[in-house]
């Protein structure tokens, strides 16, 4: 039973990572109805550069904080330079753009760094401390405790501020929003400055387990995707439940299924994405999409 | 009388398909003006030429200054709230979050807040609704709110574009008597968009008659409807 909870409350961890990228996702889908399949190799890029400034000396968690703002204006600039002006074109050639987009971030995050696995520092001891009988390592509860900030000051921006209503609206009805004075094309920037600096903890949280190198993102991209897709795809808080359920799913397979552990677990995210996509394709929390005929 | 808002000669069309034919109108300071015609005679487009959701030539004046190549955005913050075909409600959000997104623009918060009350004393439903999502109120319900918000933004001109489009007569009723209080209280000029002649010949004072891209007809609105020739040959009523 203790070693039961043990893996529930890593999967826990591991499923607040999943559950920022896959709110990355959910933030540019609300934004424009578009899955971003660079936001993987978004978040690892900005993980170099968090690297890159710990190797300085910068402290990390001076380095964080800079790392998410200069994360948050990649997304911006990709917005702009990239996405804005295709911003027209059909869904299908801007999908094609960010699987591009993906490719090119790859080749040049291997081309800066090298295809060499680094570790990657954490802040936190692997030391463990004993809850009621379980053993819980320091490393598990601060990338939940790290995550959790992270959604919770997401939700307060997006619900709680006036350029967060601004920000849905332009996202949900855009020409309305427009006659009210919003500046759509520049919330939909801000959305992808956000989605890239919330998939940056992501990447920085994933990065001390399995080591930084350009491929680091591909296997948690599609966990990612299966979080986002059990959330329903639209729903900030469905990628975040979806998340944890994902992770907490992947390690008690893991533990418990002979045969998962390792490679299998990916096939694990992949058979949720499935199962979602059979049984209830709109998710736990998307709504059915009903259109009046 | 100066002019508010001045169009002259404006031209535009969708695509390869023209539209506009050289509309010249004005609406004067403090004005109701009423603009008909039938359906497809370019009404809407009118409107939306005004807030660049059209491209066009000619000129458009707002306040003495044109509103060439200005975006839809920079034309509302400069003082015109457009209430569009289809209400623009954003049924995604509360009718709460619908009314901030009318005030979010403005910085004189006392005067928000006065707004707010008079905005609940002339919607009191929208008052006992501000919790729920915009989706759940009916047609009638979405044109208050709309009217509302757009009340919240202080324009000093309101495009409205058929703002009686399916609602029941006792509802287009009350919100005209709305949008007349708005326009004696506030000295808000209004823009109206209507199919419904004999109602916007009695709000307005002025009124223009559109065909097919064109001004067919100007004149006093109580003047136009007396005249059974203009009437019958242009308002179908």
């Amino acid at each position: 039973m203790q070693e039961f909870f043990q893996q529930v409350v890593s999967g826990v961890a591991i499923g607040g990572i999943f559950a920022s990228l896959a709110l990355a996702l959910v933030l540019i889908y609300n934004a424009m109805g578009l899955v971003n399949f660079a936001q993987g190799e978004m978040a690892m890029l900005a993980t170099f550069v968090a690297l890159t400034l710990i190797n300085r000396g910068v402290s990390y968690w001076l380095a964080l904080p800079l790392t998410l703002l200069i994360a948050f204006a990649g997304g911006v600039a990709i917005q702009r330079v990239v996405i804005r002006p295709v911003e027209r074109a059909p869904l299908l050639a801007l999908v094609i753009i960010t699987l591009g987009l993906a490719t090119l971030l790859n080749g040049l995050a291997g081309f800066i760094f090298g295809y060499v696995p680094r570790s990657f520092p954490s802040p936190f001891s692997a030391d463990t401390v004993d809850v009621v009988g379980v053993f819980i390592s320091y490393r598990d509860l601060g990338v939940i405790a790290v995550s959790g900030l992270v959604l919770l000051a997401i939700y307060f921006l997006l619900q709680r501020t006036t350029l967060g209503l601004t920000m849905r609206a332009a996202a949900h009805h855009p020409e309305a929003s427009r006659l009210l004075g919003v500046r759509v094309s520049w919330m939909l920037a801000l959305g992808w400055g956000l989605a890239s600096a919330v998939g940056a903890v992501s990447g920085v949280m994933v990065a001390p387990i399995l080591l930084l190198e350009p491929n680091m993102m591909q296997s948690i991209i599609i966990y990612a995707f299966a979080a986002a897709v059990l959330g329903g795809i639209e729903s900030p808080l469905g990628a975040v439940v979806g998340g944890l359920i994902v992770g907490v799913t992947i390690n008690l397979a893991g533990a418990y299924v002979p045969g998962v552990g390792g490679d299998l677990q990916l096939a694990v995210g992949l058979a949720i994405i499935i199962a979602v996509l059979v049984l209830r394709p709109n998710g736990l929390f998307g709504r059915a999409a009903v259109r009046r005929v | 009388m100066t002019a508010l808002l001045e169009l002259t000669d404006v031209r535009a069309s969708y695509g390869a398909r023209a539209v506009l034919h050289g509309v010249s109108l004005s609406v004067p300071e403090r004005g109701i003006v009423a603009l008909l015609g039938a359906n497809g005679a370019g009404k809407t487009t009118t409107l939306r030429a005004v807030t660049a959701g059209v491209r066009w030539s000619g000129d458009i004046a707002f306040r003495g200054r044109s509103l060439r190549g200005m975006s839809t955005e920079d034309v509302v913050r400069g003082g015109i709230a457009h209430v569009p075909e289809g209400r623009g409600i954003c049924t995604e959000l509360t009718v709460d979050e619908n009314l901030k997104l009318g005030s979010h623009l403005r910085r004189d918060l006392a005067e928000v807040r006065k707004d707010y009350d008079r905005v609940f004393e002339y919607f009191p439903l929208l008052k006992e609704r501000r919790r729920l999502s915009a989706s759940t109120l009916s047609g009638g319900e979405q044109q208050m709110l709309a009217l509302a918000r757009a009340l919240l933004m202080r324009p000093r001109l309101i495009l409205l574009d058929e703002p009686s489009l399916g609602l029941a007569p006792m509802v287009v009723r009350s919100i005209f008597d709305i949008i007349r209080t708005l326009n004696e209280a506030d000295g808000v000029a209004v823009l109206l968009v209507e199919q419904n002649a004999r109602i916007a010949l009695d709000l307005s004072s002025t009124a223009y008659v559109l065909e097919v891209g064109r001004i067919a007809v100007r004149g006093e609105s109580a003047e136009l409807q007396g005249n059974e020739a203009v009437r019958r040959s242009y308002l179908g009523y």
